[in-house]
């Protein structure tokens, strides 16, 4: 008999996933990837090449034993395993993550590991789970010494980036983002929804979903690592586009002065995006196909490629406009 | 870019002028941290006026991150949080600007591997979300100096510039003290080439900040007789002479600051407003702020002079 088989009924998903820009002045290649990936020596490392270069690290475990956040205060202890794991889109945008599944009931003292072992990513409470303050607590951030999902997808970020490989050297400046995110079951006969995406803080973002039951916890999880990819690459590029005064000439009162010619800070500024970012987008290209309509949702709005091809023609417009010989630019009127 | 600021005694103007001149840059549109690992002074929230913001960042300060105790140190938008009014009103295209508190009553550094690894994994993440870190170092040959040298001559930070800033004031004492700092036996120069760094390239990036000097021909001192001007002037001259003796003169000094009567009552940024204004701060001191500030990043003000 399968251990899945005898589990009791999964009731609720959570992870977070924090995505930042390798560190590394040239991307990665596929060789490369897979050796910054290869953190167990017995499995192998997923390096896939279609639609885009992409490379997943096997799951690492981690045994939890800690009670679960909930926003009623209620202190549900909880035992089971987290699986974390790094992937890294086209050489050059690494992601750490972790999550787990939590069942209905559990019984009230704490089993034999080898229990928690056969069922990876499998947390089961102590008693029934309350699901929705756990839910809330899982989104709102938990107490000191609960179980804390972000922390491991942390400390895997961390091990990643001591790694040799990295010379770091990024080619812009940017900053990484979490993703945190919940799924609960769907009403019956439901599909998938994306009930609620928000900005928490400047670089914390949460998701919560229902998910039909049956729906595999790592299908979940790869959707959000893709929801979170496209919101760094999004939140990237506005914070470049947002960090460069475009126009002619007219420097603000304190601005360091340009050079003679402003060419090439927009330039500069602009050219690392072109060169390490805009081939990323790709929406939905990890995404398992029933769960692929949660992206549109978000493509109605708040319309996230709508929004990236806007940015993306800026980039290129600029780029185009400071290729013309600045002798001919300076005939055009200034405002 | 790091940018370290020491200085042998305390009292020297070390943390008002290293934040002023992350100021000065964030107001360029570079993006600044200020990262205080001048644990238990508490004068980087009076200077950048989040006295509020501060307390919620008791356990999550920079000791704590280095012991370990929590993944990532709690950061203060200053322009976000500030109770300061001109601050608050963010002018146009500036970049960020953060404050990285120590833990309240901190004291001092754990050390040891495991935070040397944190200390680098901090600078390493900041260098690729900043464009300039300024590292605020307590006073005189402090763990944190040590920690700092260690972690720039980490192989991994191999591809990280840094540079440091040496404060001192314009006194006889002062301006030995400083140059001990660098150059005596177990100074800056000396500790870095023990835990490999190359001489001559430490050297080529450590500069001289003389802050709060008093210039005899400023207006302050306008009304002192002819005799006060002239031993003015001849101990000005005596203390250049000195300094050129203790290799820390013209050559290595990236800037004068000159005395500021605000900051003489209070630890504060000088803004446009203070000069422009309300008139209370000096142009010159601004000026000196906005010119040391410019010169951090220019290459022809640093290496082997
Ligand atoms: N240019 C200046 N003119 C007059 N006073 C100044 C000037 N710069 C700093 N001060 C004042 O000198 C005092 C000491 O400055 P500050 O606290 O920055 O020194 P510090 O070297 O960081 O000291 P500590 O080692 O105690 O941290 C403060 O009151 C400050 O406002
Ligand atoms: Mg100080």
């Amino acid at each position: 008999m399968r251990p899945e088989d005898t589990a009791p009924r999964a009731v609720l998903d959570c992870g977070e996933v924090r995505t930042c820009l390798l560190p590394a002045g040239q991307a990665l290649d596929s060789r490369a990837a897979a050796q910054l990936l290869r953190l167990r020596a017995d499995e192998r490392v997923l390096v896939s090449e279609r639609p885009n270069v992409y490379g997943r690290s096997p799951d690492v475990l981690t045994g939890v034993d800690c009670p679960l956040p909930s926003s009623n205060g209620a202190r549900v202890r909880a035992v089971g395993t987290v699986a974390a794991r790094a992937a890294l889109t086209e050489g050059r945008v690494l992601q750490t993550s972790a999550h787990f599944r939590v069942t209905a009931t559990g019984p009230d003292h704490r089993r034999p590991w080898g229990h928690y072992l056969v069922r990876p990513a499998v947390v089961e409470p102590f008693g029934r789970l309350p699901r929705d303050a756990v839910a809330e607590g899982l989104l709102g951030g938990g107490r000191h010494g609960d179980l804390d999902v972000g922390l491991i997808a942390a400390g895997l970020q961390t091990r990643l980036l001591r790694h040799p490989l990295l010379d770091q050297r990024p080619p812009l400046r940017s900053r990484p983002t979490r993703l945190r995110w919940v799924a609960v079951p769907a009403r019956d006969g439901d599909g998938p929804s994306l009930e609620r995406f928000t900005l928490a803080e400047d670089e914390l973002r949460t998701v919560r979903l229902r998910v039909p039951e049956g729906t595999a916890s790592a299908d979940v999880a790869a959707l959000c690592d893709d929801l979170a990819l496209h919101d760094w690459l999004l939140t990237t590029l506005v914070r470049i586009l947002d960090g460069i005064r475009l126009g002619p000439g007219l420097p603000g009162p304190r601005r360091r002065p340009a050079a003679a010619d402003d060419l090439p800070v927009v330039v500069g500024a602009l050219r690392p995006a072109v060169d390490h970012l805009l081939h990323l987008w790709m929406p939905r290209a990890r995404v398992p196909g029933h769960l692929a309509p949660l992206w549109d949702v978000l493509e109605d709005e708040p319309g996230f490629t709508r929004q990236w091809l806007a940015l993306v023609q800026r980039v290129r417009d600029q780029l185009t406009l400071h290729a013309i010989p600045s002798a001919r630019r300076e005939v055009e009127p200034t405002p | 870019m790091l940018v370290f600021a020491a200085s042998d005694k305390g009292g020297t103007g070390r943390s008002v002028t290293s934040a002023n001149l992350a100021y000065q840059r964030a107001l360029t549109g570079d993006h600044v941290a200020y990262v205080d690992f001048d644990f238990g002074s508490p004068t980087a929230a009076a200077v950048f006026d989040v006295p509020s913001a501060m307390r919620g960042t008791e356990e999550q300060g920079l000791h704590s991150y280095l012991e370990g105790e929590v993944t990532e140190p709690a950061g203060i938008d200053i322009w976000r949080q500030t109770e300061h009014p001109v601050l608050r009103a963010r002018q146009n295209q500036s970049g960020r600007l953060v404050l990285y508190p120590g833990d309240v009553g901190g004291g001092e550094f754990a050390t040891g591997e495991d935070a040397l690894e944190r200390c680098i994994d901090l600078f390493l993440r900041l260098h690729g979300e900043f464009d300039l870190v300024v590292v605020d170092l307590s006073a005189g040959r402090s763990y944190a100096v040590d920690l700092v040298l260690a972690a720039t001559a980490h192989p991994r930070m191999r591809n990280v510039p840094y540079r440091w800033l040496v404060f001192h004031r314009w006194t006889h004492q002062h301006v030995i003290a400083a140059a001990g700092l660098v150059h005596k036996e177990n100074g800056i120069v000396r500790s870095g080439v023990d835990r490999g760094h190359d001489e001559e390239t430490l050297q080529g990036n450590i500069r001289f900040v003389r802050a709060a000097v008093p210039d005899p021909e400023s207006p302050l001192w306008s009304q002192v007789s002819h005799a006060q001007e002239a031993w003015m002037q001849a101990c000005n001259k005596a203390l250049r002479r000195l300094a050129a003796d203790q290799r820390i003169g013209d050559s290595v000094v990236l800037g004068t600051v000159p005395l500021e009567p605000i900051l003489q009552w209070r630890e504060q940024l000088i803004t446009e407003d203070d000069v422009l204004s309300t008139q209370i701060a000096n142009k010159e001191t601004l000026e000196a702020l906005e010119e040391i500030a410019r010169r951090l990043t220019d290459d022809s003000h640093w290496g082997r002079p």
